[in-house]
């Protein structure tokens, strides 16, 4: 749309300006006829031999001549004037008078001569009306092709650009289908499409294709992997239950059956953990985003992990508000979030303390947090707990993978929403902030 | 048919509160025949669920091919079927796609190396009634095949449940223990009123979280024996006879 004002703008400027040349050159032209016509009008005039002839024949010409049009003045030695107006020079120009029936003042403009001729002053003057008349049209002209050619302007750059506003849509589009996980997006483009925004739908495409491929080729990798990976850890499984249901089995070998079991069963977690975060992060293209209450999230897995805190003499708190607080998310993914940062809280703490689940809104957002009375974690070790496989020095010898945090991340990631570690002072607190949502109309 | 081999054994832990059985309970006489098809590729899974399966007293077929699975099962009426996801020939998801096409609504439980949530929701969507990542534990297998062989019970609306000398009324919300009555919090009512609902049915722990909380995740804290516990202190612990079982390497059980 700006683009078409500064082209109606630059129409208007072209046509001003070739416009005003053709006026100035005809104005010129028409100027100058005029004078010729009034030098040869007094070289007819001086012709006469002496005042009185001179002023005879002004007085014949005089009287068939319009005053409005064409001013003849005499000023014989004498003193009398002869012709049809009297003209006299005043401060601030000329004033014309016109003589015989009908004496008055004459306005207007008019391109004079004047000579002295047998001692007389005689003046010609012919009125520059048509030079008037040539402004006007000139002007008439000017404005009456301003508007349509604006309205032509306007009109080409509006189409101009809702034809590139419609391709430049439909390349966001696929750009944000694709961020969200849907490779198989394309610019819709019309065959005829060329030029700039062709090229850059073309190479979204082209982009989006090898995406896609590569994605796939991952995908298959990794089914491989689990398949072929999973499928022994099941046989080894199968075995380890066999062996244990063999009669006549020595204690011995009962409990190492056990153990072994027990490996086999943390190996398939770090391994499931693992693949899980893999697929978070590939983004999990068929899962669609739903309305959720943060509130109610947060008070389910408060209700499910109450008693395992209370074992210890922990105590689990929810502070939220009462009305719900709606984000867009996977009821799963975030509830596997929510549950890792409360066994991680109730992990790395000692027993008795208080764990807080909040939730705090502004306007904008919705942040869901999990802070600790524990030891926390130094400052410059946050960001290397969430990596994968990471652990604290002095955590090495409490059960788990070091794999929480960092599913907790990329589920945070996948959801748009900010993760930041910070000091409860003492203890962790760890926040995910969220954008909020209207309540959705169904409730 | 093989002949039943399940042998029981009794824990005796110090203050052991609840009974440990191990697999089989011999073909109970309320629950018919239960036939089963398996179409599993693997041969060391395959055949060692088959033979589980036939010890809990179901008959079993089992195929290693896809397409041998969809004939089979279009052929043989069945009560379950569980099909492997990664199948030789036709794979898990078009075998079920086709017979859910042709309108075959044989309950399926599906087995799959593939653990990814969207993965779930994909075979879910295809028309599987549960699905079951491997590795699994055969108690967990067993659990869910005996869940889908009495699905249709599960409408019934009772409002009183009892076991032994355990009463429960769901519309007053009062469980009683002979004539003493027991003070529960919700969360405690609602995991007795699903064991209860369940008799005589092992129910493990996945079944009891995605159940109860809808948790389709493996919590890495012993969050349902904690549950479980909180319920015995207070249905079990004070009484002479226990009555919620849990069943080694499987789940928890009220007897029948």
């Amino acid at each position: 749309m700006r683009l078409s004002i500064w082209l109606a703008l630059l129409f208007v400027v072209v046509s001003f300006i070739s416009l005003s040349a053709t006026y100035l050159v005809v104005r010129d032209a028409q100027e100058q006829e005029i004078r010729v016509s009034l030098l040869q009008d007094m070289a007819g005039f001086r012709a006469a031999p002496t005042s009185a002839a001179l002023a005879a024949l002004v007085t014949a010409q005089a009287e068939e001549t319009d005053p409005e049009r064409r001013l003849l003045s005499y000023l014989l030695p004498s003193g009398r004037i002869a012709g049809n107006a009297a003209i006299v020079q005043e401060a601030e120009g000329y004033r014309a008078i016109a003589l015989g029936d009908r004496a008055l003042a004459l306005s207007g403009k008019y391109i004079s001569l004047t000579e002295v001729i047998n001692n007389g002053l005689l003046t010609v003057a012919l009125t520059a009306e048509p030079l008037e008349n040539l402004r006007r049209i000139f002007t008439r002209v000017f404005l009456f092709s301003l508007l349509p050619t604006c309205l032509i302007a306007i009109g080409i750059g509006f189409l101009l650009a809702r034809r590139a506003s419609t391709h430049l849509v439909a390349i966001e589009q696929t750009l944000s289908s694709l961020t969200q996980g849907d490779l198989s997006a394309r610019v819709q483009m019309p065959d005829d499409l060329n030029g700039d925004l062709g090229r850059i739908g073309t190479s979204v495409n082209r982009m989006a294709r090898v995406q896609q491929k590569s994605t796939a080729a991952l995908t298959q990798i990794s089914t491989d992997i689990a398949h072929d990976l999973k499928s022994p850890i099941q046989r080894v499984a199968v075995l380890l239950a066999q062996i244990r249901e063999a009669k006549d089995l020595p204690e011995q070998a009962i409990e190492l059956a056990d153990q072994a079991s027990a490996e086999t069963e943390s190996i398939v977690k770090t391994f499931q953990s693992l693949l899980q975060i893999a697929q978070v992060e590939g983004g999990t293209s068929n899962l669609d985003l739903a309305p959720l209450d943060l509130g109610a999230l947060a008070s389910t897995f408060a209700e499910i992990y109450a008693p395992v805190a209370e074992e210890d003499a922990r105590q689990l708190v929810v502070n939220a508000p009462e009305e719900p607080v709606w984000v867009k998310g996977d009821a799963t993914l975030l509830g596997q979030l929510l549950a890792n940062l409360i066994e991680n809280a109730l992990r790395h703490t000692e027993p008795g303390i208080e764990i807080c689940v909040n939730i705090t809104t502004t306007t904008k957002t919705a942040t869901l947090s999990v802070e600790d009375r524990g030891a926390g974690i130094p400052e410059e070790e946050r960001q290397n707990v969430l990596r994968r496989l990471y652990r604290l020095e002095a955590s090495r010898t409490t059960p788990g993978s070091g794999l929480g945090l960092s599913l907790v991340a990329a589920i945070a990631e996948f959801h748009d929403a900010d993760l930041t570690l910070t000091s409860a002072k003492p203890g962790l607190k760890v926040n995910v902030c969220f954008d909020r949502i209207d309540a959705p109309s169904s409730v | 048919m093989n002949v039943l081999t399940g042998t029981i054994q009794i824990c005796n832990v110090p203050n052991a509160v609840d009974i440990v059985s191990f697999a089989a309970n011999p073909k109970n006489q309320s629950e018919r025949d239960v036939k089963i098809l398996i179409v599993e590729d693997d041969a060391t899974t395959g055949p060692y669920i088959a033979s589980g399966l036939r010890e809990e007293g179901h008959s079993v077929d089992l195929v290693a091919d896809g397409k041998d699975g969809l004939i089979q099962a279009t052929t043989t009426e069945y009560d379950i079927l569980i099909v492997d996801r990664m199948l030789p020939h036709l794979d898990g998801l078009a075998l079920l796609k086709t017979l859910r096409g042709a309108k075959d609504t044989t309950p399926v439980l599906m087995l799959t190396a593939l653990s990814g949530v969207g993965d779930r929701i994909e075979g879910l969507n295809a028309g599987a009634d549960d699905y079951l990542v491997k590795p699994f534990a055969f108690g967990e297998l067993a659990a869910r095949v005996a869940a889908l062989a009495r699905r249709p019970s599960l409408t019934e609306q009772e409002t009183l449940l009892q076991a032994r000398d355990l009463k429960m009324d769901l519309v007053r919300r009062k469980v009683l223990r002979g004539d003493v009555e027991v003070d529960l919090l919700p969360r405690e009512f609602a995991l007795l009123e699903h064991l209860l609902r369940r008799k005589g049915r092992v129910q493990t722990r996945t079944m009891l979280l995605e159940a109860l909380w809808d948790i389709k995740f493996d919590p890495q804290t012993n969050v349902v024996e904690t549950h479980v516990s909180r319920l015995r202190s207070k249905v079990d612990k004070p009484f002479d006879h226990h009555l919620i079982e849990t069943v080694r390497g499987a789940g928890y059980r009220i007897a029948d």
